[in-house]
Formats: structure tokens, C-alpha cells, sequence
């Protein structure tokens, strides 16, 4: 560890923005109106993933492994019904779907908790997890406010009957028991879109649209839309654009009352992921 | 010095009486041990079972990342600051009532920090790799995390276990030396060994003297920041009702709390099993439950007012997880510990109480049943209703986790046990010390008496004549 | 204190209480002064006690500029390791958008790098201090340890019996002679 190679760590860090000279943030914006709540998106980072199927039984436990999970919330129906309401059965209309994963925090709480350091920050804009130096102490999925860290509890790979470890994705690791995981805006993908950038002689820029993540890919209404928040031209940077979120602010200052918002941005975290919020029709 | 009592015990005696507890044990002792040394292998079996099979045995779950073994944690480190508070802060405040039970409580504040420090190696989910937290070079540079406060943890038991037991040693020394003076066998050999030649010589007690007050002066902050730093797990996350800035004082009261606690109930065992009721008298279980009780306002104060910022936080995320402990699911945890805790120690308001030594041995049991709830209502509530109101839910400790519990408390008892056959339970040098100055006083004090009555009587005479 | 190859001549004397112990030791200090008679003494007791200690004479144990000196290496040598161990994993210290040396969780780690090296350069002290550990003295009297003072008195052979009559005139219970 040079002297100077230290001092050039150092004034790159205490610069105001550490990522100024970095050329991707990776971010996303789902639009929870499109969102149906079918769950392909789900399914699609399962098998993209290595995630392991745990079965209802462990499910009913808590010790599910979905990276993305689609939350489903009742909410009252706005406006008054025209039918009779009995009490069990809820009006289709109540129904509100959120697509929940690793929002990627530029202020990542699960960040510095980690007592081996298995997380960190990368210049990419991205949460890595480092499973090889997880020991499992499960301070990270406390600290975050979304839940969307998943604990192997079991060894659930272990007893898979030949050939279905065929079915594994070869570009990521399956983890061990004790280990965290969570979503990596499918990081394997993007390495990979890098390389075939470097290979085609422009590394430092992969195109909009190359890089799609599993879910992305998936969805049947294009509700998730992934990109470079630092390129101008994305469809991300735009969308985030017109519904005026910025990436670090806890309090959004727009002009309008537009639909984009940040899940628990209030608590500082910096999510790089903006919900669009449903358009409700109350007066029907 | 208004206490004469206990100025008339003979040196001598003291060292019989203690002496007599070292002899051979009984059978009752065996049996104790020997359900210990069962409830340790049960829990050696359930760490066995899980380390096979994953935490997912101990029912744990997402969001319940963390339950009974990080409360168990703190449990046990909590109980480990009764015997510094005993030993250090009323050795800096030169309080004598000390002198005749610090040496348990010390014992009982390094066997507290040695079964505490099973539980972080088995609430890890890959123990096998847990020697990567500490800071050792390797050929990859890697380092652990020092900005996480589980860090900050391991390096303040760290310093805590070796200070509390080199105090403990070294307060033991002229002890060791009485007892190698009358010892015979492999016991000789043990006490020739660890008591280093100590003859009692002045400069010998001098350089003691120094030292010890000095070790009881960094033992005192250290005390307070170990639990803060255990406090810290907590108060440094986002978690609602963890993140909280009145809690490492909270903790180190708590602590002093259940310390306190587990000190009467020891200071009851003990003075029955090997009848050191000269040295073990009311009058210092009188004063030890008044410490008692001032401490339990204090942790009172500290719970309740806690209740009250939270209330006026207007924090959504706070008030759902303070609501949802008294009305919700863990609400019987929560309860039980107002009960035990709040509740239960006002019977040490009145004098008669206090004197009643098997009285004061259950409402010790109940005020710790009251902290260890205490400990397990800080952990579950706040993980069960977080932020994300989709992952909600209710998980009570499985047979794993509850086993491991038990097994704790038997590993404790386990060691204390061999202790006070070991080694003298009572320190003989600093009894002997209490009773020379209490009969110096004593004397003093009489000659005064007379004094006065001669001055009066002169007085008298000159009045009359 | 003893010269390598001359033999010390010692008496050992137990005595009941720390009265007769204090007057035994001002004597025989007195007596040194007269006539320089005594080349040491030394006082066995179970409990300390300041006063007798005192007449005795000064004993120049600095275990306090041990103990400073200890806790400021410690905090030291704590502060550093937090910081080398940051800059050696330079690329992973963007965490939650925090500090590569954060002072406020450094604060933790160098305070009880602090009180431990305090801790133990005290014990070291103290070892060095005491002159422990060592081997027990054949003449060394198990009473000692019980409820009796002794005084071991170490003189010249030919004075041996001005001291041994000091020692009887105060009440000693037993007295030993040892030549070593």
C-alpha cells in the first residue's frame, strides 16, 4: 500500500460526490400501475439466480428465499361502493401490488454493520454482497428497512436428485447455509454486457437497453425499467426525470404532484429505485 | 462508622470458617453439578444439531433475524457488571460492606462474560468461520469491520474478560497465599503456584494496594462502556425502538440491575450452604438491597421515560412498535417484565423485607425473570413490527433456542460451583481488614464515650460543689 | 538487597498484634540510629496497615507512571489498528455513505485499546513492584498468614543478641534464627 497510492484514495473519497467520475448508477423505476401483480418477475429471478424453491412448508416459516417478492396489500376502496360489501370479501379494486427488492441505498444501513465487512458500496451505484465472507451474524438484515435481505437458514441445495442441477444458472454461485444473499440487480448480466463492451471496443459505455435485468426481461406489462441513471438518454434517468426524484435528497422538492415517489426515502437511505404510484380512479 | 457489629470475629476463625468450604463437598453438591454438566451437554447436543442443519432449527426466521441467543447475550453480560460495581466502585468509595461478598460477585462477573461469549460464536451462521472477526494479519489484507458495533463488542469483552478476571486474580493473591499455608497434595502445588510467593511483606502489600485501586479505577468506565457498546448493537441500527439514545445508559442500568439481583441470590446460597452468617450478616443484605432498589428506580426511570420520547417522537415507524408491545403478541413478555421489574422490587421498600433473607432470595429470582424478559422484549417486538409492514410476523423461541437457554444457565452455575470449592468464596485478608478497623473504630469510639461522661461528671461535681 | 557470596544472618519473630509490631520496628529503628545495628527490616503481616508501614521508611513504587504510560500506548496502538485496518481494505469502505476513518465508532475501539493496556502495565507494575513472584522463605511462618505480624530482622552476627532482646522485650511469640 504505497504512500501515494493511499493519498489518491483518500482525496478521491473526501471529493463531495465519491461517484462523480464513475459512469454508471445503476437505478430502476417501476410503475406500479402496469404492475399486475402475476409474480413472472418473481419467477424469472428465481431461475436466473440460483434461488432455491423452499416448499410451503418452510415458506409458512419465513424462511423464504425470493430476492423479489410482490407485495400484496389490501387497502380500502376508494370512493363509495355501488355493490353490497359483505365482510370477508374484498372488492378487486382493494388490492395494491408493490414489487419489493433490494432497493440498492447509496446510504445502505446494512452497509457498516457488517462486523466482517462483507458488503460494501461498489462505484457502480450497487449493494454488493460478498458471500464468500459472510459469516452469517445477520446484522445487515436488520438494519434494513425494506427486509429484502434473505438468510440461507438451510442448505436447501443440498439434496437435488440429478439432472436438475442442470437447471442452475453457471454465471452466479449457489450459497452455502449461513450465508446472506439479496438482490444484485443481476450483476452477472451486467458483467457480462460489459465484457462484450470491452470486447467491442467501447468499455466504458454499455448501450441503454443491453443490460436487461431478470425481471425486467420477464414482466409482460413492462412495469420495471433498468438502466444508467448517469446517462441522460436512458429510459430510467428519464422517467426519474419527469416524475422530479432525485437520488440524494430524503425529501423530494417538486413542482407538481407527480406519481414517482422512493419507499422510506424519509429515512435517508437513498433508494435507487422509484415507484410510480397506481392512477386511482375514485370516481367510479 | 455506626456498624460495630461482626468487631469481635478472631482473625483465626475467619480462616477456619472459610477454609471449611474448600473441604470435601457433599453429595448434594455432586448431584447439583452433575444436572448441570447434563444441561450443558443438552445444549452441546442442540449446538451440534443446529451447526448440522442451519439456523433455520432455532425457528428463526425473516424479519426475526435475531432472538433468544442476542438476548441471552446481553442477559449474561449484564449480569457479569454486578461484581465490578461490587468490587471497583465501592472499593473507590471505600465502602466496607463490600469486603465480605466482592470475592463471589467477582467470581460470578468472569463466569457471566465466559458463558455470554458462547452465544455470539452460535447465533453465527457459519461459526466454523468465526475466527475472521477478530484482527489478525493475513496474505489478503483483509481486516474486520471496525465501524460495525458487533466489532466493537468483541473488542470491549475482550478487554472486560481480561480485566475482570486479572482483577479477580490479583484481589485473590493474598487468599491464595492463606490457602496454600493450609493445603496439602495437588491442592499445595495449585495455590503454591498461583499465589507467587506472596508472604504479606509491606512492600508487597503496598505495590498491592496500588495497583488493585488502580485496576477497580479503569474497571469502573470500563464497565460502563462495555454495556453501552453492547447497548450500541441496538442503538446504532435503524430498527424502530432499537434506535434509541437513552439506550446504553438503559443497558448499564439494567445490568447493574440484574447484577444486583443475582448477588442476593448467591449472597442467600451461599451464607446457607456453608453458614457464613458472621460474615454475611443483615446488616449488609440490608445495605445490598438498598443498592438494590435505588438501582431498580434508576432502570425504572430509564424504561418508562424511554416510553415517553418514543411517545412524543411522532415517528410512525416508533409509535406501531411501542403500541404493538403492550397490545400486541410478545405482550406478555412485556408485561411479565413490568411485573417483575417495576413492580416486584418495591417489597425491598420496607425494613422487614430486607432482614428476611429467604424473601429477599425469591424476589431476587423474580427480578431476574423479570430482566432476562426485559432482554427478550427488546429483541422480538421491534424485528416483529418494522418498517415493512408486509414481513410482520410472530415467532416464540423453538426447543433449540430454549435449550441453549438452559444449558447457559447450567454452564454458569456449572463453574461457579467449582469455584467455591476451589477457591476461597469469601476474600479473608479484606474481612480481616473490616473487622481490625471496625474494632479500631469501635475503641475509638468508646474512649470518646467515656470522655464525655468523665467531662460530665467533673462538670457535675463542679456544679454541686 | 544482599551481596552475593557474604551470608545474611536474619531474624524472624512473630509478634500478636500491630502495637507491639510498631514498637518493635521504631526501636530497632532507633537502635540502627545509635549504634547501626540492623541492616534491614521487613514486616510479614495479613492485612496492611499504613501506619508501621510507614516507619519503615519510603518505598519508591511509581506504578502510576506505569499505568499512563500503558493507556497511552493503548489508545494509540487501538487507533491505529482501526485506521490501518480501514486504508488496508480501501475498497470496501464506501458503507452507507460513511467516512473511511470514522472518528465516532474510532472513539469506541481506541478507548478500550486504552483501558487495557492500562490494565495490564499496571499488573506488570505491580509484578515488577512487589518483587513477585518468588520463592516462599523456609522460615516464612504459616501464623503469618493467620492472625500474626512478623518481623524479619536482618543484622550482622555479632548483634545478634542486642536484636533478639529488643524482640523478647515486646512480647515476641517465637522467634527463628536463619543463616542463608
Amino acid at each position: 500500500m504505497g504512500l501515494k497510492r493511499m493519498l489518491e484514495n483518500w482525496s478521491d473519497f473526501r471529493k463531495r460526490d465519491y461517484y462523480e467520475n464513475e459512469p454508471y448508477m445503476w437505478g430502476m423505476a417501476i410503475d406500479l400501475n402496469k404492475c399486475i401483480g402475476c409474480g413472472a418477475c418473481v419467477t424469472a429471478c428465481y431461475a436466473e439466480n440460483n434461488l432455491p424453491v423452499v416448499g410451503e412448508y418452510h415458506y409458512g416459516r419465513g424462511h423464504a428465499m425470493h430476492w423479489m417478492r410482490i407485495e400484496r396489500y389490501w387497502d380500502e376502496p376508494e370512493g363509495d361502493a355501488d355493490i353490497d360489501i359483505k365482510k370477508d370479501a374484498y372488492p378487486e379494486r382493494g388490492a395494491h401490488y408493490t414489487p419489493m427488492l433490494c432497493q440498492q441505498c447509496n446510504h445502505a444501513p446494512c452497509e457498516p454493520v457488517c462486523p466482517v465487512a462483507a458488503t460494501y458500496h461498489s462505484p457502480d451505484g450497487l449493494n454488493t454482497q460478498v458471500y464468500n465472507r459472510c459469516v452469517g451474524s445477520r446484522y445487515c438484515g436488520n438494519n434494513c428497512p425494506y427486509k429484502v435481505r434473505y438468510f440461507n437458514f438451510f442448505n436447501f441445495w443440498k439434496e437435488l436428485p440429478h439432472p436438475l442441477e442442470m437447471q442452475l444458472n453457471p454465471d452466479l454461485s449457489v450459497r452455502d447455509k449461513g450465508v446472506m444473499e439479496k438482490c444484485t440487480f443481476c450483476v452477472q448480466r451486467q458483467r457480462a454486457a460489459k465484457d462484450a463492451a470491452e470486447d467491442a471496443g467501447h468499455p466504458e459505455y454499455v448501450e441503454d437497453g443491453i443490460i436487461q435485468t431478470a425481471c425486467q426481461q420477464t414482466c409482460p406489462t413492462q412495469a420495471i425499467v433498468f438502466g444508467n441513471l448517469k446517462d441522460p438518454k436512458s429510459e430510467v434517468a428519464t422517467l426519474w426525470r419527469e416524475h422530479e426524484v432525485e437520488l440524494n435528497r430524503y425529501e423530494q422538492d417538486k413542482t407538481k404532484d407527480f406519481r414517482g415517489y422512493r419507499i422510506f426515502e424519509e429515512l435517508n437511505v437513498e433508494p435507487c429505485i422509484v415507484y410510480m404510484d397506481r392512477v386511482r380512479d375514485t370516481e367510479a | 462508622m455506626t456498624d460495630y457489629s461482626m468487631k469481635d470475629i478472631e482473625w483465626a476463625r475467619i480462616n477456619k470458617d472459610v477454609l471449611t468450604s474448600l473441604e470435601s463437598p457433599r453429595m448434594a453438591f455432586w448431584v447439583v453439578l452433575a444436572v448441570c454438566a447434563f444441561l450443558v451437554l443438552c445444549g452441546a447436543a442442540a449446538e451440534a444439531y443446529q451447526y448440522k442443519e442451519g439456523l433455520g432449527v432455532a425457528l428463526m426466521d425473516r424479519p426475526h433475524f435475531w432472538q433468544l441467543y442476542i438476548s441471552n447475550f446481553i442477559f449474561w453480560i449484564g449480569m457479569s457488571h454486578s461484581g465490578t460495581l461490587l468490587s471497583a466502585v465501592l472499593l473507590l468509595t471505600k465502602a466496607d460492606w463490600r469486603k465480605p461478598i466482592y470475592r463471589f460477585a467477582e467470581a460470578m462477573t468472569l463466569f457471566s462474560i465466559l458463558t455470554a461469549a458462547i452465544f455470539p460464536v452460535i447465533h453465527l451462521g457459519r461459526v466454523w468461520n468465526l475466527y475472521w472477526v477478530l484482527p489478525y494479519p493475513n496474505e489478503r489484507t483483509i481486516w474486520p469491520n471496525f465501524r460495525s458495533p458487533l466489532l466493537w463488542d468483541a473488542s470491549a469483552i475482550f478487554t472486560y474478560a481480561t480485566s475482570s478476571a486479572l482483577f479477580l486474580y490479583v484481589g485473590m493473591i493474598p487468599d491464595l497465599a492463606i490457602c496454600r499455608d493450609n493445603a496439602k497434595g495437588w491442592r499445595k502445588k495449585l495455590y503454591t503456584t498461583l499465589s507467587l510467593g506472596w508472604m504479606g511483606r509491606a512492600r508487597e502489600w503496598l505495590a498491592f494496594r496500588k495497583a488493585y485501586v488502580l485496576m477497580g479505577c479503569f474497571l469502573v468506565p470500563l464497565a460502563v462502556s462495555v454495556h453501552s457498546i453492547v447497548a450500541s448493537d441496538f442503538a446504532m441500527s435503524i430498527v424502530p425502538d432499537w434506535h434509541i439514545t437513552s439506550f446504553p445508559p438503559y443497558f448499564v442500568a439494567g445490568a447493574l440491575y440484574s447484577g444486583c439481583a443475582a448477588i442476593i441470590t448467591l449472597f442467600v446460597m451461599l451464607r446457607y450452604v456453608f453458614k457464613f452468617e458472621a460474615y454475611m450478616t443483615t446488616e449488609i443484605m440490608d445495605k445490598v438491597a438498598k443498592l438494590t432498589f435505588a438501582i431498580a428506580m434508576v432502570w425504572n426511570y430509564l424504561n418508562l421515560s424511554e416510553y415517553a420520547s418514543i411517545w412524543y417522537s411522532n415517528d410512525m415507524f416508533e409509535h406501531e412498535v411501542l403500541i404493538q408491545k403492550f397490545i400486541g403478541p410478545y405482550w406478555p413478555v412485556v408485561w411479565g417484565m413490568l411485573l417483575c421489574s417495576t413492580v416486584a422490587p418495591f417489597a425491598m421498600a420496607f425494613k422487614k423485607f430486607r432482614h428476611n433473607m429467604w424473601g429477599m432470595f425469591w424476589l431476587s429470582l423474580v427480578i431476574q425473570l423479570g430482566m432476562w424478559l426485559e432482554r427478550f422484549q427488546i429483541v422480538s417486538p421491534s424485528l416483529a413490527s418494522n418498517h415493512e409492514p408486509w414481513t410482520w410476523a410472530v415467532v416464540w423461541p423453538g426447543t433449540v433456542q430454549l435449550t441453549l437457554t438452559l444449558a447457559s444457565f447450567g454452564w454458569f452455575t456449572m463453574l461457579f460451583l467449582i469455584f467455591c470449592k476451589m477457591f476461597p468464596s469469601v476474600s479473608m485478608y479484606e474481612v480481616k481488614e473490616m473487622v481490625f478497623h471496625r474494632r479500631e473504630a469501635s475503641s475509638r469510639s468508646e474512649m470518646e464515650d467515656l470522655e464525655k461522661v468523665k467531662n460530665d461528671m467533673i462538670k457535675t461535681e463542679e456544679g454541686l460543689a | 538487597m544482599s551481596v552475593r557470596r557474604r551470608k545474611k544472618h536474619l531474624l524472624f519473630a512473630t509478634f500478636e498484634d500491630f502495637d507491639e509490631a510498631r514498637d518493635v520496628v521504631s526501636e530497632l529503628k532507633v537502635l540502627d540510629l545509635k549504634e547501626m545495628v540492623v541492616e534491614n527490616i521487613e514486616l510479614y503481616s495479613p492485612i496492611e496497615h499504613p501506619e508501621v508501614e510507614e516507619i519503615l521508611g519510603e518505598f519508591h513504587q511509581p506504578i502510576q507512571r506505569f499505568t499512563f504510560f500503558g493507556a497511552i500506548t493503548g489508545a494509540v496502538c487501538a487507533f491505529l489498528l482501526v485506521a490501518a485496518a480501514a486504508q488496508s481494505m480501501f475498497t470496501v469502505q464506501p458503507q452507507g455513505g460513511k467516512a473511511v476513518i470514522p472518528l465516532p465508532a474510532d472513539i469506541v475501539v481506541t478507548y478500550e485499546g486504552t483501558i487495557l493496556f492500562g490494565v495490564l502495565s499496571t499488573l506488570a507494575a505491580f509484578f515488577i513492584y512487589s518483587g513477585m513472584p518468588h520463592r516462599l522463605r523456609k522460615y516464612y511462618s504459616q501464623k503469618v498468614s493467620e492472625d500474626q505480624i512478623g518481623i524479619e530482622v536482618q543484622m550482622l552476627p555479632e548483634n545478634k543478641e542486642k536484636v533478639r532482646a529488643v524482640l523478647e522485650k515486646f512480647g515476641a511469640l517465637e522467634i527463628r534464627e536463619v543463616t542463608q
